[in-house]
């Protein structure tokens, strides 16, 4: 639970960081649900999500293909993926919207932006998450720069030792960015992590590279 | 996680990739420091792990009592027994338009503890659930973590896990909204005591117009909720906001 919550950055670096998660509910409404998921699987792609994946096998960051994270929808399926722009968000909202699968749909992003799209759409949201913050021990954390990036994996496997080898190999030009982007998004089992918001990052920290 | 001393060739590329900071390599080989491990499974994995010989392997017991914890929790592609979600609570907003979890006029919290990167021992748990257990919190039964306490009234763990460490896990409670600032005065004076830190949510329901009640009480609090959340657009079926008059 909240694993897409509590994602840290500028409020101009999160503006256009969207992650999508439609989910059946176990024991309410996941019987049959499976081509339901399927069918949010292809809107998702049509839109064109800036990752995918599936708990239960990886990602696109990892090589897998949609139609593998198709097959790996279980009997309480669930879609996880992000978008990096408000207008693919809003676009992915009107399709679901249309489809109406009965499914529950969640939106984790600028919540301003979210609920302003929902009400242009005609759709009344129903509970909302909210971050309060990090409390406890935050001397000990790593520093911000570092904490955008772990912070898009709420499961924390991003290791904030991978971050920083890789924003140090993209400033001595040992990678781009994007090569960057992608490694330190691998072991995001989920499809939450957003690879072109962290390029931006990694351009923001190695502005030579 | 163990590794099989005959395949590694101490290249080292599984080093940053631990989240705990756990393997180091010596005498040309990496091994896992096995207290440090908090069985996350990143280093087992192929696909994340570029290791060229597959030297890692899972523990023999793994998944057994009480080390066990540690994979399911740290774990997010294990799927827990008693709520059939992977990962480490409910599904908090996610579905609350169908599961009525939390209906107006309540709020739900979650209090993660270990998040972000620094990880958390059930010792620093039970800090805080016998804090919250004192001012009268209800802890949701199908949260994993719940299912560890052997006196869910006092938040009391089973001391058999007290040496376990985890990534993270959460205490996840719901309450009437009247009850919002005990409970974070509580949070914030528990927070001080812990050797980690947690990531923390308030969930609750919008009004007909649109507006969120917790709003205010936050205001007074000196609280500001940060600018992105996650937001159920109550496009679930059957839909559920209003508590039933004989539940409550």
């Amino acid at each position: 639970m909240t694993h897409t919550l509590h994602r840290r950055g500028s409020e101009e670096s999160l503006k256009n960081d969207y992650v999508l998660l439609v989910t059946a509910a176990s024991g309410i409404n996941h019987v049959d649900s499976r081509e339901k998921l399927l069918k949010v699987l292809e809107v998702v792609w049509e839109v064109g999500p800036a990752n995918v994946g599936s708990q239960h096998l990886g990602t696109i960051l990892q090589g897998y293909s949609l139609e593998e994270i198709k097959a790996a929808l279980n009997e309480v399926p669930r879609v996880r993926c992000c978008f990096s722009s408000k207008e693919k968000m809003q676009e992915i909202i009107r399709r679901l919207k249309e489809l109406d699968l009965g499914m529950s749909v969640t939106v984790e992003g600028p919540t301003e932006d979210i609920i302003t799209f929902s009400e242009e759409l005609g759709i009344k949201p129903h509970s909302i998450n909210l971050s309060l913050d990090i409390w406890g021990k935050k001397e000990e954390l790593p520093s911000e720069e570092i904490l955008e990036f772990v912070t898009m994996c709420g499961h924390g496997l991003i290791s904030q030792y991978l971050v920083k080898k890789l924003i140090e190999d993209v400033k001595k030009g040992r990678k781009t960015p994007e090569q960057a982007a992608v490694q330190i998004g691998i072991p995001c089992v989920c499809g939450i992590y957003n690879p072109d918001r962290a390029t931006e990052l990694l351009r923001k920290y190695a502005p030579n590279s | 996680m163990l590794v099989d001393q005959e395949k590694c060739i101490g290249c080292g590329v599984c080093i940053p990739y631990c989240p705990a900071k756990a393997i180091s390599v010596t005498n040309k080989k990496a091994v896992v420091d096995q207290d440090a491990c908090l069985e996350c499974g990143n280093c087992f994995r192929n696909d994340v792990v570029p290791c060229p010989t597959a030297a890692f392997y899972e523990k023999p017991g793994i998944y057994e009592e009480p080390r066990g914890i540690r994979r399911f929790f740290s774990d997010p592609t294990t799927t827990h027994s008693v709520t059939k979600v992977p990962g480490r609570g409910t599904e908090e907003v996610k579905t609350n338009d169908v599961t009525g979890r939390i209906c107006r006029g309540e709020i739900g919290i979650a209090v993660e503890l270990g998040r972000p990167c620094m990880g958390t021992t059930m010792i620093d748990f039970e800090k805080a659930t016998t804090a919250l257990a004192a001012i009268g919190v209800v802890f949701e039964e199908a949260n994993p973590l719940t299912q560890l306490m052997i006196d869910k009234k006092k938040g009391l763990i089973d001391p058999k896990y007290k040496t376990e460490k985890l990534i993270s896990a959460i205490i996840e409670f719901g309450a009437p909204i009247s009850q919002l600032a005990t409970i974070l005065e509580t949070v914030k004076a528990v927070a001080q005591s812990l050797d980690t830190v947690f990531s923390l949510d308030l969930m609750c329901c919008f009004e007909e117009d649109g507006t969120l009640p917790v709003l205010p009480v936050l205001a007074e609090l000196g609280m500001q909720p940060r600018g992105n959340s996650k937001i159920n657009l109550g496009m679930g079926r059957p839909f559920k906001i209003i508590r039933e008059s004989k539940e409550a």
